[in-house]
C-alpha cells in the first residue's frame, strides 16, 4: 500500500493496479491494460476525483460547502448544481427509509464516539445529539439549503460511493480498458475484462479483516457496496456494538447483520441499499429479498 | 423496519442515483457557496429549568436557572450557568419543641411566637445568586476541565475553582478521572458571629473563612455491550468556620424538661469527609429500549457521620417523542459524635454540640418521575420532574406530667401528652420544569 497522498502503480498478473489513499480509506484502481500509461492516466483521473469530491464534502475541512452549511448559523445557504443533486438524493434516501437514512445525523454519530471508541452515551448526552438531528428540521428548496444551527450535515453515508462512481466516470473517460475503481471497499467494475472474464472481488469476513475472504463474487459490471462493522468494528468483550445508528430512536440498530454487501447498478445504489439493509435490522434479509438485488450477508 | 415497501424502493432509489451521477459536477471549490460561513461555534445548547420546592409548613424555594453550552468545531466546549434562588419560609432553629408557646428571635432582630408542640423555626427571606463556569479541552486520549463557582447570599459568599482530567484507555473501554478543587466561603450573619455553646456572645472578630480543598479519583468500564460500571472515590477537607450561625441548640431544666435557656451551637474547625460512588447503567432490549441506573453512595466524615444511598432510576421511551423516567432513593445517616437534640442544665457542657437534623440520625425516602416530551413542530425538548421526599428521624422527648397541667388535653391520652417529636416527618414537594434547545 502506499504512503497517503503517493500514488502507486504495480503490474499484477495481466492488468495494472494503483493505490492511493485518500477519504481515510485504501483506494485502488485496476486497470485490464498491458499499457502502463494507460493505467497510470486511469488511476491519475481517480484519484484526482477522488480528492475533489472528499474536499468538496468532507465535513473535516473548512473550506467547503459542508463547512458552510455547517456554519451558516441558521441562515440558508445556495449550494452548486451538483450539491444541490447530492442533497436531492440523500432527501430521497430519508424519505423513503422512514427518516432513518439521515444526513443531519452527525451529531449523533460523535455523541457514540464510534471511531475505534465504544462508550455508550448517557441520556443527556444522546438527548441533546437528538436535538440536533432531522432532517424534517432542514428547508430545502430552491437550490437554498436552511438549517437550524447547531445542526451538522454529513455526506459520510454516501459521498464515498458518491466518489467511486464519479471516479469510474472519470475512468471511462480516459480509457475503454475494462477497470475497477474500489475506495475502502466500495466499488464499481466498467464491464468485462478481455476475453469476456468477470472480475472477481472478495467479501471479507468481518470478524477477521485481512484474512482469507469469505465469499469470491464474480461479475463484469455494476456497483458492489458493503456496510456493516467488517471495517469500523469496535470490540466489547468479545462483542460488537454496531456503529449503524438508528436516527429516529438514537440507539444502534439492534440485530443488524454483521456486514450486508449488496451489488447494484452503482456504487450509489448498492451503498444506499446496504445502509438500509442494515437499518432494517433483522430484517435486513426480508429488506434485501423485496429489492431484487444480489445481496451476502454476515449474521 | 417500516420501509414502504409499496413504492419500488429500489427504482426509486435507482432513479435518484442516475439523477445525481448524471449531473455535472462543478468546477472544483468555485461554486461552493454564497454566503459567508459564521466564525466560530459549531453547536450550542440552551437549557432554561425552574425549580419550585415547597416543604409542608416550611421553606418554598423558586430556583430558575440558565445553562448554555457551546460546542467549539475543535472539540472544546464552554458552559456557563447562573441559577438565582428564592427561598421565603421556615428553617428549623435548632430549637426544642414545647407543650408551651416560645419566642426566639429572628437574625433580623423580629420575634416570632411558636405555638406549642411545633419544632421552633425561624422566618426568613434570602435570596441567592450564582455562576458557574466550565471549560473542556480534548488532548488525545485526555480531556481537560476547568471550572469556576461564584455565589453569593446576603450572609454567605463562595468562591471556587476545580480541575478533572480523565484519560480513556483501551479504546475507550475504561474511563480514569483524577480531579482537585478548592473552595473559599466567606460567612459573614448578620449581627455578627457568635461564640458557641454561649447564649450568643459576640465572637468578637470576623469568622475565618470556609475553606474546602477536595480531591476526586474514579475508573468507570464498559463491561459489555449492555452494561456499564463505574466506581469513584471523593476526599474533602473542610476548615474554619463550620458552625451554622443562627442555630440554637435547647437547654432544658432537669425537672421539668421545659427549655430554660438557648446556646448556639458549636461545630469543630475541621471536617474531613470520605464518600464513595458505585455506578452502573444497564441497556435492557434494542434500540430505544429501557435503561437502568443504579448508583450506590457510601459516605464517612470525621464528625462521626456515616450514610448510605441507594438511587435506582429506570427510563422507558414511550415512543419517539416522549419517555418516563421513574427513580426511587433511600437515604440512611447516622448522626454526628457531637448531635444533641438538647442539653440538661446542670451538667457540663460539650466541647460541640448542635441540634442541626442535618447531622442528626434521619432516613428518607423519595420517589418521583421525570416525563419527557417533545412538541410537534417545534424545536427543542421538554422535561417535567414531580418528586416527593418524606424524611424521618427517631427522636422524641417525653416529659412528666406536671408539665403538662394546665393544657387543654381532656386526659384522655394524658400518656402521650407530654410526648413531643424531636425530628418530625418532613414531607418536601418539588417541580422542576425543563426545556432545552440546540441551535
Amino acid at each position: 500500500m502506499g504512503a497517503p497522498g503517493v500514488a502507486r502503480l504495480e503490474r499484477v498478473d495481466d492488468h495494472f493496479a494503483g493505490r492511493f489513499t485518500a477519504m481515510a480509506s485504501p483506494c485502488e484502481v485496476l486497470v485490464d491494460t498491458d499499457d502502463p500509461r494507460v493505467a497510470d492516466a486511469a488511476l491519475e483521473a481517480a484519484e484526482h476525483e477522488a480528492r475533489r469530491v472528499e474536499a468538496k464534502f468532507s465535513r473535516y475541512r473548512d473550506d467547503n460547502v459542508v463547512y458552510a452549511i455547517n456554519h451558516a448559523g441558521g441562515r440558508p445557504v445556495a449550494v452548486d448544481d451538483e450539491t444541490a443533486a447530492l442533497l436531492d438524493y440523500a432527501r430521497t434516501c430519508w424519505d423513503a427509509s422512514g427518516g432513518r437514512f439521515d444526513i443531519t445525523s452527525g451529531a449523533l454519530r460523535r455523541a457514540w464516539t464510534f471511531d475505534g471508541g465504544d462508550r455508550v452515551p448517557d441520556d443527556a448526552t444522546r438527548r441533546a445529539a437528538l436535538a440536533s438531528v432531522g432532517w424534517r428540521r432542514v428547508t430545502w428548496r430552491d437550490r437554498e439549503l436552511t438549517m437550524p444551527a447547531g445542526m451538522e450535515l454529513d455526506f459520510g453515508g454516501i459521498g464515498k460511493e458518491y466518489a467511486v462512481d464519479r471516479a469510474a466516470a472519470r475512468v471511462a473517460a480516459v480509457t475503454a480498458a475494462a477497470h475497477v475503481v474500489n475506495f475502502g471497499g466500495d466499488l464499481f467494475a466498467s464491464g468485462a475484462r478481455r476475453g469476456g472474464q468477470p472480475w472477481a472481488v472478495g467479501v471479507d469476513d468481518p470478524g477477521r479483516t485481512g484474512a482469507a475472504a469469505l465469499w469470491r463474487l464474480e461479475f463484469e459490471r455494476g456497483g458492489l457496496a458493503t456496510s456493516g462493522d467488517a471495517r469500523r468494528f469496535v470490540m466489547h468483550r468479545g462483542r460488537r456494538l454496531g456503529h449503524i445508528l438508528d436516527p429516529t430512536t438514537g440507539w444502534p440498530v439492534d440485530g443488524a447483520p454483521r456486514s450486508v454487501t449488496v451489488l447494484a447498478a452503482t456504487c450509489l445504489e448498492a451503498g444506499t441499499l446496504s445502509t438500509l439493509a442494515c437499518l432494517a435490522g433483522a430484517g435486513a434479509k426480508a429488506f434485501l429479498d423485496a429489492q431484487g438485488v444480489r445481496y451476502w450477508i454476515v449474521e | 423496519m417500516q420501509l414502504d415497501r409499496r413504492s419500488p424502493l429500489r427504482a426509486r432509489l435507482g432513479a435518484a442515483a442516475c439523477v445525481l451521477l448524471a449531473s455535472a459536477p462543478a468546477a472544483p471549490a468555485a461554486a461552493d457557496t454564497s454566503t459567508d460561513p459564521a466564525p466560530g461555534a459549531s453547536a450550542t445548547q440552551l437549557e432554561l429549568s425552574g425549580l419550585v420546592y415547597g416543604e409542608k409548613g416550611r421553606t418554598d424555594v423558586l430556583e430558575p436557572t440558565v445553562r448554555v453550552t457551546r460546542l467549539f468545531a475543535n472539540g472544546q466546549s464552554l458552559t456557563a450557568e447562573a441559577g438565582f434562588d428564592a427561598m421565603t419560609g421556615a428553617s428549623p432553629t435548632g430549637g426544642v419543641a414545647s407543650l408551651r408557646t416560645q419566642t426566639t428571635t429572628s437574625a433580623s432582630g423580629q420575634s416570632t411566637s411558636i405555638p406549642a408542640s411545633q419544632v421552633p423555626t425561624a422566618m426568613f427571606r434570602d435570596q441567592r445568586e450564582s455562576f458557574d463556569l466550565g471549560w473542556s479541552v480534548p488532548v488525545g486520549p485526555f480531556t481537560a476541565t476547568t471550572g469556576g463557582h461564584f455565589s453569593h447570599e446576603k450572609d454567605y459568599r463562595s468562591l471556587g475553582a476545580n480541575a478533572v482530567v480523565t484519560l480513556d484507555l483501551l479504546q475507550k473501554s475504561v474511563q480514569l478521572t483524577g480531579g482537585a478543587g478548592m473552595n473559599r466561603d466567606r460567612v459573614d450573619p448578620v449581627g455578627g458571629a457568635v461564640r458557641g455553646l454561649t447564649p450568643g456572645d459576640p465572637l468578637g472578630t470576623a469568622p475565618d473563612p470556609k475553606r474546602v480543598t477536595s480531591m476526586l479519583a474514579g475508573i468507570s468500564r464498559v463491561m459489555s455491550r449492555r452494561w456499564l460500571a463505574g466506581v469513584s472515590a471523593t476526599r474533602e477537607v473542610e476548615r474554619g468556620y463550620l458552625t451554622e450561625p443562627y442555630k440554637v441548640l435547647d437547654v432544658l431544666d432537669p425537672a421539668t424538661l421545659e427549655t430554660a435557656q438557648q446556646l448556639r451551637e458549636k461545630r469543630p474547625e475541621l471536617r474531613t469527609r470520605t464518600s464513595v460512588l458505585a455506578s452502573s447503567t444497564w441497556h435492557f432490549g434494542d434500540a430505544g429500549g429501557d435503561v437502568g441506573y443504579l448508583n450506590y453512595r457510601w459516605y464517612t466524615d470525621d464528625w462521626g457521620v456515616r450514610s448510605n444511598t441507594v438511587d435506582l432510576k429506570w427510563r422507558h421511551d414511550l415512543d419517539d417523542r416522549h419517555w418516563i423516567q421513574p427513580h426511587v432513593r433511600g437515604y440512611s445517616q447516622r448522626q454526628a459524635d457531637f448531635f444533641r437534640y438538647y442539653l440538661v442544665q446542670g451538667e457540663p457542657l460539650p466541647a460541640f454540640a448542635s441540634s442541626d437534623e442535618r447531622l442528626g440520625p434521619l432516613r428518607t425516602v423519595t420517589v418521583g418521575a421525570t416525563y419527557g416530551f417533545q412538541v410537534p413542530n417545534l424545536p427543542g425538548e421538554w422535561s417535567v420532574r414531580a418528586e416527593y421526599l418524606h424524611q424521618w428521624g427517631p427522636g422524641k422527648l417525653t416529659r412528666p406530667q406536671a408539665a403538662v397541667a394546665g393544657g387543654d388535653d381532656d386526659g384522655g391520652d394524658a400518656a402521650n401528652g407530654g410526648t413531643v417529636d424531636l425530628m418530625p416527618a418532613v414531607h418536601i414537594g418539588s417541580l422542576l420544569v425543563s426545556y432545552s434547545i440546540g441551535f
